[in-house]
């Protein structure tokens, strides 16, 4: 579904993402790991072309997405929760989700998933017309993800969504994405919690300093010596 | 049908209302009428400002150049292709003036759209710098272009225009707040409230951001032909910084983002001073004991304030003393500067008076209440329905 080719990302002079390559298959969760700094984020908003390649390609249900601006991949079906949340503070919840669909035209369509996003999360509903910005940290997690998806993706993009929370909304937070892919979205997730992330991926990828070094399945990297030494407390 | 039923009745309700005001305008002398008419600019013109502004979020600081652009390009249209003999005797047919209208409307929505690209790339401050060096550029060059009247200025034809005027502040006051219901609308807010995340929402922030900034010009321009017509003759003075800060002062003043807001701002900044116009002079002892006094005030409902965020009263024993200290503190001001010679037995003329209360005002506001009367709110009809409802 999503192949990314051999891609190289520059802050200015600074190398931030190394000859990358990984492919994303429809249906699966895949997830990145790394440490501060290896390069998760800016490899997510390259993805969903908030920033440029030097080099390499990036493919999306076989058409080239590389230079497509922000607003033309979440039309093709790509959508981002962004890192730390990004929701709109001084917004209603509503007016939060609204945006999320503003590639779309499809009064109707709209409506429904609307619907389905707040029976998904009920706490969004009953803060339906609070600020944004008076939600708790979990509750604005899943806005970000239900603003996400009312842009009807195909793939889910997620930077790291456990990212100041308590362990019990942590654990709830994976509890959706497994949902989420239950209903058919294919999801990248990238993610500082290796635990949790490679606990629920078919696949994943290890980050560092701007390279992948390890590839396998969840489980497979879970009980890696690598991963569990450099990530997993030894 | 309910949604039509009451998108026509308030077209028809504006249309009426802008008919109403230019017949109290007709009924009223020259001074009066010129004022209504210049009171519907400013409406216009804080509510299109407040597009760009307050509710995308550009800092834009020299609105006065658009409606230089508007008012220079109605004014060289209606003097290179009018009869000389209808100048000064309203007779400009309407026809004449809404085409003028139109063609100013493009040629400050041109403008606004060059002006809108370099805010692709700048934020905050930055963005301002280069609006305001817009305005002063223009103005400039304007006044050094004998074609355009020089320092002069140009002479053009005049009309009867005050129920256009206010129509175009009505049709102004509906956009944004129909855009605002809007979808589209929605994408405006959240470019201001976050480049970054609305562009990974599918904002196309680039698209938005011109767009806020060419309709906010184009009703800018379309008030500045409008002004030619009321004016009769126009020159460069009437487009200063002064007049873009006055209008940014507005969109503040009434809270950012706020159409309400800046509707009743420009109203107020706009008429006040004119009241003030007739005040008979002020001994400047008394204005420098009263401004010292209004700070005192101001200071002790500033801390009063924290207090009261704290959880405390309000009304403590140490707000009436700052009361106290703020009625002394100003009488004693006054008794001392008539002591000073260089201020003693002076008078503040009524014009300079009025700049006198308009700074202070704007102190006070920032002070007590810097989101603007307000804030991110509307105030409308339908607000008032719903509480009487529930």
């Amino acid at each position: 579904m999503l192949q990314v080719k051999d891609i190289n990302v520059y802050y200015g002079a600074i190398q931030a993402i190394n000859n990358v390559s990984l492919e994303v298959e429809k249906g699966e969760i895949v997830a990145i790991i790394g440490s501060n700094g290896a390069g998760k984020s800016t490899l997510m908003r390259t993805l969903s072309g908030l920033l440029r390649t030097r080099s390499g390609a990036i493919r999306f249900l076989d058409e080239d997405i590389t230079d497509l601006e922000p607003d033309a991949i979440v039309r093709r079906g790509i959508s981002q929760s962004p890192e730390g949340r990004k929701i709109f503070t001084n917004m209603s919840v509503h007016e939060n989700l609204l945006i999320g669909a503003t590639t779309r035209t499809d009064a109707q369509g709209i409506k429904e998933d609307m619907e389905h996003v707040l029976e998904r999360f009920p706490r969004l509903r009953e803060r339906l017309k609070q600020n944004a910005g008076t939600l708790s940290g979990g509750e604005q997690q899943m806005l970000a993800i239900g603003r996400a998806l009312m842009s009807q993706p195909k793939l889910l993009l997620l930077d790291e969504p456990s990212m100041g929370l308590a362990p019990n909304l942590v654990a709830e937070i994976f509890d959706i994405i497994t949902d989420v892919k239950a209903e058919g979205v294919t999801v990248l997730v990238v993610e500082q919690n290796a635990h949790k992330a490679l606990g629920i991926a078919d696949r994943a990828y290890v980050l560092e300093t701007g390279s992948l070094v390890l590839q396998g399945t969840g489980q497979e990297l879970l009980h890696s010596d690598k991963v569990r030494e450099a990530y997993l407390g030894g | 049908m309910k949604f039509w039923a009451i998108r026509v009745g308030s077209i028809l309700l504006a249309v009426l209302v802008s008919y109403g005001i230019g017949m109290v305008a007709q009924g009223s002398s020259g001074t009066v009428s010129r004022l209504i008419a210049l009171a519907g600019l400013y409406v216009t013109l804080a509510v299109s400002l407040n597009l760009i502004n307050g509710i995308t979020g550009q800092f834009s600081i020299g609105h006065a150049a658009f409606y230089q652009v508007g008012s220079y390009t109605a004014a060289f249209l209606a003097s290179q292709l009018l009869a000389r003999g209808t100048i000064n005797n309203l007779g400009t047919p309407i026809p004449w003036v809404l085409a003028a209208v139109g063609i100013a409307i493009v040629t400050s929505g041109i403008a606004g759209f060059l002006i809108g690209l370099p805010s692709l790339r700048l934020r905050g401050d930055y963005l301002a710098i280069v609006t305001l060096g817009f305005g002063e550029i223009l103005r400039i060059i304007i006044q050094n272009t004998p074609q355009l009247g020089g320092s002069y200025g140009i002479n053009s034809p005049k009309a009867f225009v005050v129920p256009y005027v206010w129509m175009l502040a009505f049709l102004c006051i509906g956009a944004c707040r129909n855009l605002l219901q809007t979808a589209h609308g929605l994408s405006f807010l959240s470019v201001r409230e976050d480049e970054v995340a609305s562009g990974a929402m599918g904002v196309n922030v680039t698209r938005v951001k011109v767009a806020a900034f060419v309709l906010g010009s184009a009703f800018a321009g379309a008030a500045g032909a409008l002004l030619t017509f009321n004016e009769g003759f126009i020159n460069v003075n009437s487009f200063t910084m002064d007049v873009s800060f006055i209008i940014l002062t507005m969109v503040v003043l009434g809270g950012t983002g706020s159409i309400t807001g800046s509707i009743i701002a420009a109203l107020a900044l706009f008429t006040l001073p004119e009241f003030l116009r007739d005040a008979p002079p002020m001994p400047l002892n008394a204005v420098l004991g009263t401004l010292a006094g209004v700070a005192l005030l101001v200071g002790t409902i500033r801390l009063a304030l924290d207090q009261k965020k704290l959880g405390r009263d309000f009304l403590t024993p140490k707000t009436y003393m700052g009361f106290g200290i703020a009625a002394v503190g100003g009488v004693i001001v006054s008794i001392l500067a008539n002591f000073l010679p260089a201020l003693a037995n002076r008078t503040i003329p009524s014009a300079e008076l009025r700049m006198v209360i308009f700074s202070a005002v704007l102190v006070i506001m920032m002070l007590l209440r810097p989101q603007g009367i307000f804030g991110h709110r509307e105030f409308g009809l339908g607000s008032i329905f719903k509480r009487a409802q529930a």
